[in-house]
């Protein structure tokens, strides 16, 4: 509760900053609308729908993205922590690809996958596959090998082992790699659509700024940062309440 | 005979030498007994245990399991899955083996004073508790034979000396059979029948221990076992 009510601070003096300024009228109102203007389009694009609108096809292509990023980043990661030999094949490729950012691709992706959804999704998946895979690797392969010797004073089966003791105890970094993962679709997206879109909140601060309506641009960074928080927040929820004896989620921020 | 092991060896390669673990060590242990394995760091009793137990693979040499069909295996660390509950935790050889129950009962529980635990995580334990736990895991398999690596050497005077009572209780009332390694002499003799000392791999003393339960410390004959058994240790 105290930290909720710290946190509040900041953004309240900034808020009073931007207040100040645009009441000085330090910048024209074209570059800096006041708050209460931007708080007044607020209203009008929530009223009309467009904000709805946009937001949700954003949202559709996000979850579209990275759960086909979870469908192969999560098997491919477990493959390769169970299998030294598999690894073996899969790793020099996936260590070059790592280093390529999707958003250097985004020509060739466009050239190959048009502008419309199919483009979007290969970028999600792209950004979102190597936080998932990396983790989820690292969770399997870090599994304490006295936990696992466990198992085998037990008699436990390789499948066992691999079901019983080393994916529950691979879990927590799991998670964390889902976390990450949809904190980096959500960022790629929204670059993917100012690049090359007609619809999504990327594309309507785009269009806003070639109408030179700044209040929308700032609507849409608002509604960003609040919808990329809130999906964090459930995340953490869930994954919470899913797993309690967990105690690595939360406070890591890689970016 | 409950289990007997005949020119056991393990040998290990570090860093291009040899090093011989285990040296072609014989030994027969009976049925209902209580072993306690002393000696230094790197004596080998650690290792004879982990052949024991098949954790490790012998050089050469057999291991001939009479009467010893299961064995339970309690480690230095109480190594619980944290995910799971103390419940669990007890109960996770079942499944392995259909012919356990799926939950530990009332009785085993209140023997090792969990019940008001059995739903806690092991982060929310304590290290008594913790070890409990461990013990509890390896008691559910109902084993015929219990290999005990130094378990309480890290716990406190106090939990250690309820751990070893708790210990000692089974053993009498379940007639179960201890292999019981410690680096801690009076630990041996407050617990075993029967105590082996290791040195540089091989068997150097084996004393049977007559003394009842549960045995005085400051008595003169186990002041002078102790003795005994320390200065065998140290030459």
């Amino acid at each position: 509760m105290r930290t909720w009510k710290n946190g509040i601070l900041l953004p309240f003096l900034l808020v009073l900053l931007w207040y100040i300024i645009s009441k000085l009228q330090i910048f024209s109102s074209y570059l800096l609308p006041s708050p209460a203007a931007t708080a007044i389009t607020a209203g009008e694009l929530i009223r009309s729908g467009m904000l709805w609108q946009h937001l949700l096809i954003s949202l559709q292509r996000v979850a579209g993205g990275f759960l086909c990023s979870v469908v192969v980043a999560l098997p491919l990661g477990i493959l390769c922590g169970r299998s030294n030999s598999f690894q073996s094949y899969c790793w020099p490729i996936l260590e070059f690809l790592r280093h390529v950012p999707p958003l250097a691709a985004i020509p060739l992706i466009i050239l190959w996958f048009g502008i419309d959804e199919g483009s979007k999704l290969v970028i999600i998946f792209l950004a979102s596959f190597f936080p998932l895979f990396l983790n989820t690797y690292s969770g399997i392969k870090g599994c304490d090998r006295k936990l696992l010797e466990v198992g085998r004073s037990l008699h436990f089966t390789a499948w066992q082992q691999a079901r019983l003791i080393q994916l529950p105890a691979a879990l927590p970094a799991i998670a964390v790699g889902l976390q990450l993962s949809l904190g980096y679709s959500w960022r790629a997206l929204i670059g993917a659509e100012l690049i090359a879109a007609s619809s999504g909140i990327g594309y309507m601060i785009l269009d806003a700024e070639q109408m030179s309506r700044p209040d929308i641009v700032l609507v849409g960074l608002f509604a960003i940062g609040i919808v990329g928080s809130l999906i964090d927040w459930l995340f953490l929820a869930l994954t919470n309440k899913i797993l309690p004896w967990n105690t690595e989620t939360g406070d890591k921020y890689a970016a | 005979m409950l289990l007997n092991i005949t020119a056991l060896t393990k040998t290990y390669t570090i860093s291009g030498k040899l090093i011989i673990a285990l040296n072609t060590v014989d030994l027969t242990f009976s049925e209902n007994s209580f072993t306690c394995i002393v000696g230094k760091s790197g004596c080998g009793k650690t290792t004879l245990l982990r052949l024991l137990s098949g954790l490790e693979p012998a050089t050469s040499g057999t291991i001939d399991y009479g009467k010893a069909a299961k064995i339970g295996f309690v480690f230095q660390e109480p190594r619980l899955m944290p995910w799971l509950t103390v419940n669990a935790n007890i109960a996770f050889a079942a499944k392995n083996d259909p012919s356990l129950p799926a939950a530990p009962d009332e009785k085993l529980l209140e023997l090792l004073g969990l019940k008001a635990f059995q739903h806690s995580f092991p982060a929310q334990l304590s290290g008594g508790m913790a070890q409990r736990t461990a013990l509890g895991r390896t008691l559910f398999q109902n084993p015929d034979l219990i290999l005990m690596d130094e378990p309480f050497s890290a716990l406190d005077y106090f939990t250690r000396r309820s751990l070893q009572q708790m210990l000692l209780n089974l053993f009498q009332q379940q007639k179960k059979s201890v292999i019981f390694v410690t680096h801690d002499v009076e630990e041996a003799l407050l617990l075993g029948q029967r105590i082996l000392v290791m040195q540089e791999g091989r068997i150097k003393i084996d004393q049977r221990i007559d003394m009842e339960y549960p045995r005085q410390q400051a008595s003169l004959s186990f002041q002078q076992l102790r003795l005994q058994i320390l200065s065998a240790i140290e030459n």
